[in-house]
This record gives structure tokens, sequence and C-alpha cells, in this order.
């Protein structure tokens, strides 16, 4: 593999975790605010 | 201490305050939620009513642990660029292939608490003590193993000793736990993941920048042999991602803290939850792999030549002040998420296989508050018994890998049990035990390398690669797609398997536990009478701490009382008679 696609290779995988991360918590907020609307216990 | 041919990179003081933040954080998430009364069923599956945020980060936190951080930078720094993706990618896969057999195990088991419970509801003891102890003993590995990890980058990183620090992760992990035991164990998860994951995003970068980046791959590539520069390295396959394929559904069978989190999300979340998860696990554990390729390619040489010291190795090396202390957080927090799930894990089975399903088998009621101090006990029980083996510095990754390929000769009649009506108790116990009796001689190389007894070994391994891929298959297309996959599977492997693979004997042992277990289990159950009704075990499974349940238990405790008066009455009226005859 060339140099430029290695270190595609090797910095693709922190943007995959910043994606997976947002996803995680787009969903917990939502799901907090739901709760708080609710009045109840997020757990 | 100069272990690093630096001087520490944290100070005693810069490690103290990280940890109060990390466990005072995680004790006051967990004091936020404390209930004066908590709710046996809540402190084990949380009302099986979690949301997607929630339950994606638990999950995700509680597959990656410091471990398999460490693994995987492992793989990078031995098999170079597919390294990482050989030992990240199959653990990934433990956790999608498992969900479309949990939405299946919800199915007919709504209200369950473990694995074990619904195994006993479906066949009995024996089978229900199989898939228990195996839970336990991966737990208790696991737990010590974070331990260690801890004790090891503690005592790596900063003044105090290796005890030290395995007795503050233990304390700090046990104290936010105990009181709520699954609810605290997922909710500080998503704190946990926050912190890991966001670290990932930042160290990576990090690190690449700092050892060179794009340069270093011109400068650096004499440093590896043609195999760790391809990308379809035969030498990363066999000997990191073939005994991982194998061990995919084996691991996840196997392991209690999947098996919770598959009762505890709400079931039409099963699937998003997971997919987020096999995502989120394996990015972040490919990413953190990358050190390893960084470092090969950097030309490091561990530190006393063992490959787990590279990671905070590089770290305390290459990093400034501030991202090494980001760095310890993202360890801490990796293996205090797995660790507080393993304490989850052996509570939930104490509660229920143990206390629970005995009381209920008995025609008893079990009680809520003897379920929850047993939970408790058992999570101080687990944590002293983790601390003792953690001192005894045994390897205990070795272990887990034989556990783990052990735990192949659960998985057919496991899932076979949840789909055919036919399995029995004694085909799920017989197949077991025969495949284990095959497996241990496989695996510790006292099968003869000459004369039949080799290939017979390698014909089952044949048919236990059809079986891992076909039981792969089935779970997402069903039975007639996961017979043509699983038979192509084995006729194009044959030609690789005979006459090579007894020289793999962990791979070979993984495949044979799966073949032989399949072979009987199917063997002994095909010709059967059983019609095994489905909806029984929905009702062997059900909620322990409900208001039915708190109704019944006040009826029986004023019959009970009304009985012990009556009882008193009796004994008074007879010691009276007594009197009488004496007078």
């Amino acid at each position: 593999m060339s140099p430029i696609l290695l270190t595609i290779y090797v910095l693709i995988w922190p943007v995959i975790v910043a994606g997976t991360l947002a996803v995680i918590v787009r969903g917990f907020v939502k799901e907090a605010l739901e709760a708080k609307e609710e009045g109840v216990p997020i757990i | 201490m100069d272990l690093l041919g630096i001087s520490t990179a944290l100070s005693a003081t810069a490690v103290v305050l990280l940890l109060l933040v990390f466990y005072g954080g995680t004790v006051y998430m967990s004091m936020r939620i404390a209930r004066k009364e908590e709710n046996a069923d809540s402190y084990m599956t949380a009302g099986h009513k979690i949301g997607f945020g929630i339950s994606a980060a638990s999950m995700t936190a509680t597959w990656i642990w410091a471990s398999s951080m460490y693994a995987s930078v492992n793989s990078g720094y031995l098999y170079g660029v597919s390294g990482p993706i050989h030992y990240g990618l199959w653990g990934a896969l433990m956790i999608l292939f498992i969900y479309p057999f949990g939405k299946r195990i919800r199915e007919v088991a709504p209200q369950a608490h473990t694995l074990a419970e619904v195994m006993f509801a479906r066949h009995g003891r024996s089978s229900q003590l199989m898939l228990a102890g195996s839970n336990i003993l991966g737990s208790v590995i696991s737990l010590t193993s974070n331990f260690i990890a801890g004790g090891a980058l503690i005592a790596m990183l900063s003044p105090f000793s290796f005890i030290q620090g395995v007795i503050v992760i233990a304390a700090g992990v046990l104290l936010y736990t105990l009181w709520s035991g699954f609810r605290a164990s997922v909710l500080t998860d998503f704190a946990q993941v926050l912190a890991m994951l966001g670290a990932v995003v930042i160290i990576v970068p990090a690190m690449f920048f700092f050892l060179g980046g794009t340069d270093l791959f011109v400068s650096g590539a004499q440093n590896l042999t043609p195999q760790q520069q391809s990308f379809f390295s035969s030498d990363a396959f066999l000997n990191q991602g073939a005994p991982y394929i194998a061990a995919v559904l084996a691991y996840a069978i196997g392991n209690q803290t999947i098996a919770q989190r598959l009762f505890a999300v709400r079931e039409d979340l099963i699937k998003p939850t997971f997919i987020t998860a096999t995502i989120g696990y394996g990015a972040t554990i490919i990413g953190i792999g990358m050190v390893g390729v960084l470092a090969l390619y950097a030309g490091i040489a561990p530190m006393d030549g063992d490959p787990n010291n590279l990671l905070p190795q590089v770290a305390a090396e290459y990093l400034p002040g501030l991202l090494v202390a980001v760095f310890f957080i993202m360890i801490i927090g990796s293996l205090s998420s797995t660790a507080d799930s393993d304490l989850a894990a052996m509570s939930s089975i104490a509660m229920t296989d143990v206390y629970g399903q005995s009381m209920r088998s008995r025609g008893l009621i079990p009680n809520p508050r003897t379920m929850l101090t047993i939970g408790r006990v058992t999570m101080i029980v687990a944590t002293v018994a983790a601390l003792g083996f953690a001192n005894a510095k045994f390897n205990i990754l070795d272990l887990l890998v034989f556990v783990g390929a052990l735990w192949g000769a659960l998985v057919f009649p496991v899932i076979a049990s949840f789909y055919w009506k036919k399995v029995t108790n004694s085909a799920f116990t017989v197949s077991v035990l025969v495949a284990l009796a095959v497996f241990l001689p496989t695996r510790f190389g006292l099968i003869p390398d000459t004369g039949v007894a080799p290939w017979i070994i390698e014909a089952l391994a044949v048919v236990g690669v059809g079986v891992v891929l076909g039981l792969m298959v089935f779970g997402f297309f069903g039975t007639r797609a996961a017979l043509i996959i699983g038979g192509i599977a084995a006729v194009v492997s044959a030609p690789f398997v005979f006459d090579f693979l007894r020289d793999y004997d962990t791979l070979t042992a993984s495949l044979v536990a799966y073949a032989v277990s399949t072979i009987v289990c199917y063997a002994m159950s095909v010709r059967s009478s059983m019609e095994f009704d489905f909806a029984k075990i929905a009702r062997r499974t059900a909620d322990y701490d409900t208001e039915e349940v708190a109704e019944a238990l006040e009826e029986e405790s004023e019959e009970h009382s009304e009985s012990v008066s009556a009882g008193r009455d009796a004994r008074r009226s007879s010691d009276d008679d007594d009197d009488k005859i004496n007078v």
C-alpha cells in the first residue's frame, strides 16, 4: 500500500469511532429528554 | 521508579486526582439512580426496557476491555497492517452474529434474566449448570484480567505498586456497582464509552503525527516483512483471524454480559443496538491496534520483549502529559466498564440460577429481598476472589483463550434448543460432554501425528467449519441457507484442512468441539419423541419482584404467622396438659 493509502487506513478508524459516538450520544440525549418530559427516570 | 527508561509518566498526585475524578464521577452517577429499596428484576435487567442510547453504549463499553486494546496493538505489531483487522473485526462480529439469536431468545423468554435460567426452563438442571458454570468461569477470568490490567497500568505509569493499583480498581468498581447492580453498570457505561471512544478519536491521530506522520510509512517500510506489509497476510489470518472466527459464536454464547443486555434492551431496539455496538467496538479496537502498526514501522522494541507492554510504553514515551492522562482514563474506563458488567453478570446468575429457579422448582416463591442480598454478597465474594487470582499473577489470558475454545462445545446445543422442539436434556448434556472429551486431547496435542487419528480429527474439523459458518448464516437467513453455506464451506475448506490443520492445535480443537457437539446433539435428538412447547419457557422465567409476588409473599407470611401463633397456642395448651398431668 502507498503511504497515502496507509495514512487513510490508519486515520479512518477514529473518524468511524467519532461517528458512532455521535449516534450513541444523540440516542441518549433523545431518551433523556423524553424521560424528563414524562417524569420517569431514564433507567 | 524508572520502568520505561524515563521517569514515571504520571505523578502520584496526578494519578490520585484522575482516579478520584473517574471513580468519584461513577459513584455520583450510581448514587443519582439509587433507590432505598432496589427492585430485584431491575438489579438484574433494568426492567427489560432500556433505550437505544444507553444500551448501545453499554454493549460497546462492556465488550471493549483493556485486554482487547492491548491484544489489538499486539496483533498490529506482530502481523503488520492486517493484524488489527484480524483481531477487532472478528471480535466485533461476536456482537453482530448473536443478535438474531437474541431476538429469538427474547421471543421465547421475554422476562428472563440469564441464559442459564432459560436453559433450565427448556431442559432442566444439568444444561443450566453447564451454561451457568461456563458463564461464571468466563466472568471470573475477565474480572481478574481487568484487575491485573489496571494494576499493571498504574504500576507502569505512576509511582504506585501493582497491588496498590489492583486494590484501588477493585474497590472503585465494587463501590459504584454494589447497590444498584446492572442499572449502575449500564448507566456508568455511557460515561465510560464517552471517555473511551473520545480518547481513541484523539490518541490515534496524535500518535500518528508524533511518530512521524505519512513519512513514517516511507522511512520505516524496511522494518516490515512482506507478510506484515500485506493486507491479505496468511500469517495474520491463520494465527490471529481463523481461531477468532471459530470463537465468534462461542464467546457470545458463553458470556452472560451479552445475554444480560439482550434481556435488558427494549425488544424492538435489539437490532440497532447491536449493530451500533458492532461498529463502535470494531472501529475502536481496530483503531487502537493501529498504534501497534505504527510502532512496527517506527522500529520500537517492546519493553522486556513483551508486546503487551507496547501500548502504555508508546503512550508514555511519545504523548505529552495531558494525552497520557487521556490514555490513562481510556484504559481505566475500558477495564472498569467490563469489570462492573462481570460483577452484574455473576450476581444475576447467583440470584436467578442458584436461588430463584431452585425455589421455583420446589413450588416456593423466591423472596426478592433475599435475592438482592445474594446478588450483593456475590459481587463482594467475586471481587475478593478476583483480587486473590490477580495477586497470584498467573497467565489469565491463556486461560481465557482455552475457555473460549471450550465454549464451542455449547454453541449448537444451546442454539438448537431455542428453535428445535426435539432437542432433549440428555442430548444437550451428552453432546457437550462428548465434545469436551474430544476437545481436550486435541487441544493439548495428545492426538498422535501418524496413522488414522489425525485424519479423523481433521475430518471433524471440516465439519466444524461447516457448522460455524452454517450457524452464522442460520441466525439471519434460516435453515436452508445455513445448510447450503455450511456445506459449501466444508467442501471448500477440506483440501486446505487435511494434512495441514494438525499443526494448529487451538484452531483444530475449537472446530472439533463444534463438530462433535453438533453431530451428537443432532443424532440424539432427531429420533426423539420430544415436542417441546416453547410457551412454557416464558411462564417459567417470569419476573421475580412484581406486585403479584409481593401480595403472594404477604399472604404466605400471614399464613405463616397464623400457623406460628396456632403452633404457639397448641404448644401452650399441650404445656397446660403436661402441667395437669404433672399435677
